[in-house]
């Protein structure tokens, strides 16, 4: 069987924004490692898997696992690379109109096709359930 | 991050990245993207506890749904 066609890099999918960012329900998405505090960690030597965060959570009950960058921010505040306590005030002052109930975050991996293959379409079609409006991305 | 980025915004949901590695993250062609000048991994979204900073960048990177599309290319900010 013919392998299915993949989107060549230097073809842009491209989603216009049709509604207000008031009238938008954002979801954070992120690679730095975050995950809530009662969830176990992700493992520091390569871990393929996403991690769902609860949309009610703050940063203070959010934990980072990661070993490749500096830490010294994100020990005071974890919105320095996941900001979900500022996009709750965004949504306080009316700018934004809310969070999705649910964020995701990946871990570290260098296992690339199967993150490519497997983890990357699993972990679209979870933002997707989440129906955000808009989709905010972080890495570290 | 760009390939995750690249595949939701497949399914039809617009997604716009804040990244510091601008370079990186522009070879990969994403959708939206955002970079803060001279800023490092840990902290891409500004200081510890200045939620004025973070704000700021928070809603210039979500404005860049609202912007004249530049699929593919990083814009790159000052804040200081």
């Amino acid at each position: 069987m013919e392998k299915a066609l993949e989107l060549s890099r230097y073809c842009v999918p491209f989603t216009p924004f049709k509604r207000k960012l008031e009238e938008s329900l954002v979801c954070l998405v992120s690679t730095a490692g975050v995950r809530a505090k009662v969830d176990a960690p992700f493992n520091l030597e390569g871990d393929n898997s996403f991690k769902r965060i609860d949309g009610s959570l703050s940063a203070i009950e959010l934990a980072v696992d990661d070993t490749h960058y500096d830490h010294g921010c994100i020990d005071k505040d974890v919105n320095c690379v996941f900001p979900i306590d500022r996009l709750r005030s965004l949504a306080r002052e009316g700018r934004i109109a809310g969070l999705t109930e649910e964020h995701f975050s990946m871990g570290f991996s260098q296992a690339l096709r199967e993150l490519r293959e497997t983890t990357v379409p699993q972990l679209a079609r979870a933002v997707s359930a989440a129906r955000p409006d808009a989709v905010l991305l972080t890495g570290g | 991050m760009v390939t995750v980025q690249r595949a939701i915004e497949m399914l039809g949901i617009p997604t716009v990245l804040v990244t510091v590695e601008p370079e990186e993250s522009a070879q990969a062609r994403p959708p939206r993207a955002l970079c803060p000048r001279g800023y490092i991994a840990g902290h891409s979204l500004g200081r510890p506890n200045d939620e004025a900073l973070q704000k700021w960048i928070l809603m210039d990177t979500l404005e860049l749904l609202l912007a004249d599309p530049k699929p593919g290319e990083v814009i790159i900010r000052d804040y200081t």
